[in-house]
């Protein structure tokens, strides 16, 4: 196949894929409904983990979890989710919340929506240096 | 000799059914409301991933391609090519291919290669897409030496590679349950692939088959889908990220990062390279073993059942 068909089925086969998976709605992201949805994602990623408390965010979209083994986050990744251990977290704040920046090449980086009023605690809590 | 055996290229001309298939069972999925899920970033780093791989194809297989070649000069033997040494030559190629596999899975040089295409939380069809940029760089090539120096030609085993690639698309899918018992006994089927792409304890490191099943059946290593075990697709750690540069390299880094810490052993080192996934030097973290032992901790009632024998 001449290698002009070839890029231009897969890139037009991409946007074409994308667009219609997006119109058919499925682009919206997992919300927790409650802590225990948290609590399970979060042990889906480290079942031997005691939890001893969790704090979800007002959308529902992440929680920071206080755990045996120091503070964590599990946080919806598209229409699932991922949960990550804080221990050697920077925390940045952006206009929409913090930034929880890891030493991690599969989560350098995790924005979570934050009312401004709910940052500080979220920050303090997560044991984050500036 | 036959020298200039040329085969087409089978996967770049099913590049336009792969995209008819997955607008299919897109559809499928949003009119019917079931037979799996999709999502759209998910979706789209899939597709990266399979146009990266044709094209790291395309920049890097002459590498492979000139050690086959080399191997073609040298060995004596030619079988021809006639239609029941092509058929042979599938079977033998997917025998290659579920050792390739097996290696990927247990060797962590070729798992950082291997990974992500178990990244997607999803199992749809384009999940068979999301293939790897830098296989070229875990040397499995050589697992195809011993076939060229049978006699099969390098055009003719890659023709074969590439209907094997073929085959292992449509298996990619929710939307197919079980198919009738003797394709299910024989073949790679939905069901069974949708078992090796579970992070189930219960379901790690089984089911290795391209095309055919039998070699898991033959080799110890297959365990069937489970109508009261629902597969969690994914990694046993998810990715935090749908960036493909971050897909295709991670494992990479985290080889290097780890085989360079300091005051390690040499020992340490290598086992950091080539020891199965999960190895550390203190412990710290789990291979699929470990995973299969703390999980039987929590559930003693599945001791010796599949999956944990
Ligand atoms: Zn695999
Ligand atoms: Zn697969």
């Amino acid at each position: 196949m001449p290698l002009g068909i070839l890029i231009a089925l897969v890139v037009g086969g991409i946007a074409g894929i994308a667009l219609l998976t997006h119109v058919f709605g499925f682009s919206a992201a997992r919300r927790f409904a409650d802590a225990d949805e948290a609590r399970a994602a979060f042990l889906r990623e480290f079942p031997e983990t005691r939890i001893d408390r969790v704090t979800l965010s007002a959308d529902g979209a992440a929680a920071l979890l206080e755990t045996e083994d120091g503070p964590a986050l599990a946080w919806a990744m598209g229409a699932d989710t991922s949960a990550r251990l804080l221990s050697e977290v920077r925390v940045e704040e952006t206009p929409r919340g913090l930034r929880f920046r890891l030493p991690d090449m599969t989560a350098p980086c995790i924005d979570i929506a934050l009312a401004p009023e709910d940052r500080a605690a979220w920050h303090s809590a997560s044991g984050g240096a500036r | 000799m036959t020298p200039d055996l040329s085969y087409p290229d089978v996967v770049q001309m099913a590049v336009p059914i792969f995209i008819a298939l997955i607008l299919a069972e897109l559809l499928w999925i949003a009119l019917s409301r079931r037979g799996g899920r999709y999502e759209t970033r998910d979706a789209v780093t899939s597709l990266v991933m399979g146009a990266g791989n044709v094209a790291s194809g395309i920049a890097l297989g002459f590498l492979a391609w000139g050690f086959f070649m080399l191997l073609w000069q040298i060995t004596p033997l030619d079988l021809g090519s006639a239609w029941w040494v092509v058929a042979l030559c599938f079977v033998l190629d997917d025998l290659r291919y579920y050792w390739v596999h097996r290696f990927g899975h247990r060797i962590r040089w070729v798992w950082a290669s291997h990974v992500n295409h178990h990244s997607s939380q999803h199992y749809n069809l384009t999940t068979a897409l999301r293939q790897t940029w830098t296989g070229t760089f875990t040397f499995m090539m050589v697992v195809r030496a011993p076939l060229i120096l049978l006699g099969f030609h390098p055009a003719m085993m890659l023709f074969c590679g590439g209907l094997n690639l073929i085959y292992q698309f449509w298996i990619h899918t929710e939307a197919i349950g079980r198919l009738p018992r003797w394709v299910e006994a024989v073949m790679n089927t939905p069901s069974h692939h949708r078992v090796h792409h579970g992070r189930n304890p219960r379901y790690l490191d089984a089911n290795y088959a391209g095309v055919f099943i039998v070699w898991d059946r033959l080799f110890g290593t297959f365990v069937a889908e489970r109508d009261d075990e629902r597969v969690d697709y994914g990694l046993v750690r998810n990715l935090g990220t749908f960036n493909p540069l971050r897909v295709a390299f991670h494992e990479w880094a985290a080889i290097f990062r780890d085989v360079t810490r300091p005051g390690l052993s040499w020992r340490a080192r290598l086992a950091y390279a080539f020891a199965p996934p999960g190895w550390s030097h203190d412990g710290s973290r789990d291979t699929s073993a470990a995973i299969k032992e703390k999980h039987l901790a929590r559930h003693p009632e599945d001791r010796g059942t599949p999956g944990f024998s």
